[in-house]
C-alpha cells in the first residue's frame, strides 16, 4: 500500500521546464488530476458494468420467470420456482454427476499420463529438433474443440474409421464408440484426455523445471533412490505448479461444451451431456429462458468456488515463500 | 549421459515418437485434405496415395469462406487489441495505485472465465435481443474484447508487478509525464507479457465457437461455425471440406506455438507460472 502511494501533485507539474510547457493539455491535466487511478480503471469498468453486471443481473431477473421464447404468452413470474423444479428433478442430479465423473476421469487421465509423460521429457534439453518436436507434442491443446469434435466423429466412425481399423487389427472387433451407450462416455473422454495431456506435460515440465538444481545434484551425489527423490525433492518443490494445473485443468473440463456438441450432440441418450452442453439445449435448443438461467446462476455459482480455490491456492504460495 | 551415446539417441528417439503420436489424429486429417472423397470413406484406410489440391481449391472457392476466414482474422486481432489497451490501463492502475477493490475484481474477472460458456452467453442474448446488438460486428467484438479481458488483465498485472517502481520514480522526478511513464518506460518492460497476452488471447477467439453461433450473423461469422453448421445439416458428412477446412484452421495456431513457445507456460496458466520449456 505504502510503497505505491505517489505525492498528489506530480514533481514534474511542480517545476515547470521547457518540456512541460510544450505538453499537450490533456497530459497536463492528467497529471495534476487526483483521479488518475481511477482515469486509467474507466474502460475496462465500462466493460466489466455493461457485459458483466447488466448480464448478471438480466439473468437473475430471468431466472424468476417462466419464459419461453418461442411462446406467445408473454413471461410469467414463478418466483423460485424454477430453482425448486431444477432442485427436485432427478435429471439434474444426473447431469451433475455425469459431468463430475467426466471431469474426475478426464482430468485424473489428463493428469498421470501427463506426469509420466512430463517426467519422460525432463531431459529432453539437447534433443536434435526439439521445438518442432514440441509444437507437435503441443499441438492438440490449441486446436478449436469444433475441429477436433468434428475430426474425430471421422477417426471413430464405425465403417471407415482409423480407430476402428485398429480395433479390428488388434482384437478383431469393431465397434461403434460414438453411437454404442456403453462406448460413447469413454471415448469422449479419451479425446478429451489427449487433448490436455499436452498441458499437464507442460506444467509437468514447469514444476520440474522449479526444483533447486543444488538439491537434485546433492541427491545425485547421495545414489538416493529415484522413489525418494520424488517423494522428498521433486514433489515439495513442484507440489505448487502441479496443483495450479490440476486446477486450471477441472475448471476447464467443467466448462468443456463444444467437443460433445459437435461429436455426440450429447448423446447416445444423454450419455455424453454435460452442464454447458445442457444449459446450451435448455437455452437455445428447448428456448425454456427462464429454467436455463436458473441453471447458469448455478453454474456461476460452482465457477466463482472454482475461482474461490484457485485464488486460495495461489496466495498459499505467495504466503509460504514469505516465510522462507 | 555422454558415454552412451546410443542410448542418448534412443531416448531421443523415443520422444519423437511421443510427440508424432500425439500429432497423428491431427496429421491423420491433413492428410484426408488431400486425399479424394473416395479415398477418405475407405473401409482400409489409405495410407500412401497420390495428393491432391482439389479440396482446398473447391474450399476457397466456396462463396461465404474466404469472408468467414477475414471475419476470424479481423475480429481475434481486433478484439484482442482492444482488450490489450484497456487490461494494460487497468493493470498499470491496479499495479501502481492499488485502488481500493482490486483483489475483489480481479477475482470477479477471473470467475467470469471460469463459467461454461453456454452460461456466458445466455444473458449477453437476452441483453443483446432487447438492445439489437446481436449480429452487429460492434456486438461481436466488443464481447470478444471482454471474453479477452480477464485474462489479459492477469497477466499484465502479473508482469507489472515484477517492474520495480524505482523505473516509475526516476521518470517522473526527471520531469515525465505520466503518461510517458506509463507507455515509454513501463510499458516496454512488460513487453514479454504483450506478447504472451496478445498471442493467446488471440488463440482463445480463434478457436472460440458458440459464442459466435449464437451471437453472430451475416457479415459476422467466423469457420467454426462454418465448420459444425455445414457438418450438422443434413446426413452425409462431406468429410473432404471439413478435412481442408480444419488444415486452414488449424495451421496458423500450430505455427504461432512453434515461433512463441517461450509463452506457452505463461499463455495457459493465466500469467500465474512464469517461465520457458
Amino acid at each position: 500500500m505504502a510503497q505505491t502511494t505517489y505525492p498528489a501533485e506530480a514533481p514534474a507539474s511542480a517545476t515547470p521546464s521547457a518540456q512541460t510547457k510544450r505538453r499537450l493539455p490533456l497530459a497536463r491535466a492528467l497529471d495534476e488530476s487526483r483521479f488518475f487511478p481511477t482515469i486509467l480503471l474507466g474502460p475496462i469498468l465500462v466493460f466489466f458494468i455493461v457485459w458483466n453486471v447488466v448480464p448478471l443481473l438480466w439473468l437473475l431477473g430471468v431466472s424468476f420467470y417462466r419464459y419461453k421464447v418461442t411462446a406467445a404468452r408473454p413471461p410469467q413470474f414463478v418466483g423460485f420456482q424454477n430453482f425448486l423444479d431444477i432442485w427436485k428433478s432427478t435429471e439434474i442430479w444426473g447431469l451433475l454427476g455425469r459431468t463430475l465423473s467426466f471431469m474426475v476421469l478426464t482430468v485424473g487421465g489428463a493428469t498421470i499420463l501427463g506426469m509420466v509423460l512430463g517426467f519422460l521429457f525432463w531431459g529432453s534439453g539437447r534433443m536434435p529438433g526439439r521445438r518442432l518436436a514440441l509444437t507437435l507434442l503441443f499441438t492438440p491443446m490449441v486446436l478449436p474443440p469444433v475441429a477436433v469434435g468434428t475430426f474425430f466423429r471421422l477417426i471413430y466412425d464405425p465403417i471407415f474409421g482409423i480407430a476402428n481399423f485398429f480395433t479390428e487389427k488388434l482384437i478383431g472387433q469393431r465397434f461403434d464408440f460414438l453411437g454404442s451407450k456403453d462406448l460413447a462416455f469413454g471415448a469422449t473422454i479419451a479425446v478429451d484426455v489427449w487433448m490436455w495431456t499436452p498441458f499437464m506435460i507442460l506444467m509437468t515440465l514447469a514444476a520440474l523445471g522449479s526444483v533447486p538444481k543444488a538439491e537434485l545434484e546433492a541427491a545425485e551425489i547421495d545414489r538416493l533412490p529415484w522413489l525418494k527423490r520424488i517423494r522428498y525433492i521433486i514433489l515439495p518443490n513442484g507440489k505448487f505448479i502441479l496443483m495450479l494445473g490440476i486446477l486450471l485443468r477441472t475448471i476447464d473440463s467443467f466448462k468443456t461444451t463444444d467437443l460433445p456438441y459437435l461429436m455426440t450432440n450429447g448423446g447416445p441418450g444423454n450419455k455424453t451431456e454435460f452442464v454447458g452442453l445442457s444449459l446450451y439445449r435448455t437455452g437455445f435448443e428447448a428456448f425454456q429462458m427462464g429454467d436455463a438461467s436458473s441453471l447458469a446462476i448455478i453454474t456461476l455459482l460452482i465457477a466463482i468456488a472454482f475461482a474461490s480455490i484457485y485464488l486460495y491456492v495461489l496466495s498459499y504460495r505467495e504466503t509460504r515463500a514469505q516465510l522462507q | 549421459m555422454t558415454a552412451h551415446p546410443w542410448r542418448q539417441r534412443l531416448y531421443h528417439l523415443l520422444l519423437w515418437i511421443v510427440a508424432l503420436l500425439f500429432f497423428s489424429p491431427v496429421l491423420w486429417i491433413f492428410m484426408a485434405a488431400f486425399k479424394s472423397g473416395g479415398e477418405i470413406v475407405s473401409p482400409t484406410p489409405v495410407f500412401i496415395f497420390r495428393p491432391t489440391m482439389d479440396n482446398i481449391i473447391r474450399v476457397i472457392q466456396e462463396p461465404n469462406f474466404l469472408d468467414y476466414l477475414k471475419m476470424s482474422f479481423v475480429l481475434s486481432i481486433g478484439s484482442v487489441l482492444i482488450a490489450i489497451v484497456v487490461s494494460f490501463l487497468a493493470a498499470y492502475s491496479f499495479s501502481r495505485y492499488r485502488p481500493t477493490g482490486t483483489n475483489f475484481i480481479m477475482f470477479l474477472l477471473l470467475s467470469t472465465r471460469m463459467v461454461p460458456a453456454s452460461a456466458v452467453v445466455l444473458p449477453i442474448f437476452l441483453m443483446y435481443t432487447v438492445l439489437g446488438w446481436s449480429k452487429t460486428f460492434h456486438g461481436m467484438i466488443l464481447f470478444y474484447a471482454m471474453f479477452s479481458i480477464p485474462f489479459s488483465l492477469w497477466i499484465l498485472k502479473g508482469f507489472l508487478d515484477g517492474v520495480s517502481l524505482r523505473y516509475d520514480e526516476t521518470a517522473l522526478v526527471n520531469g515525465g509525464s505520466r503518461l510517458h511513464t506509463m507507455f515509454r518506460v513501463v510499458l516496454p518492460q512488460v513487453k514479454p507479457g504483450l506478447v504472451a497476452a496478445f498471442i493467446f488471447n488471440i488463440l482463445f477467439v480463434w478457436n472460440e465457437f458458440l459464442f459466435n453461433y449464437i451471437l453472430g450473423g451475416q457479415g459476422t461469422t467466423m469457420i467454426p461455425v462454418l465448420l459444425a453448421t455445414g457438418v450438422k445439416q443434413g446426413g452425409m458428412t462431406d468429410w473432404s471440406f471439413v478435412a481442408s477446412i480444419s488444415l486452414i484452421y488449424m495451421l496458423p495456431p500450430i505455427i504461432a506455438i512453434f515461433f512463441f513457445q517461450k509463452y506457452l507456460l505463461v499463455g495457459m496458466t493465466f500469467g500465474t507460472v512464469r517461465g520457458e520449456v
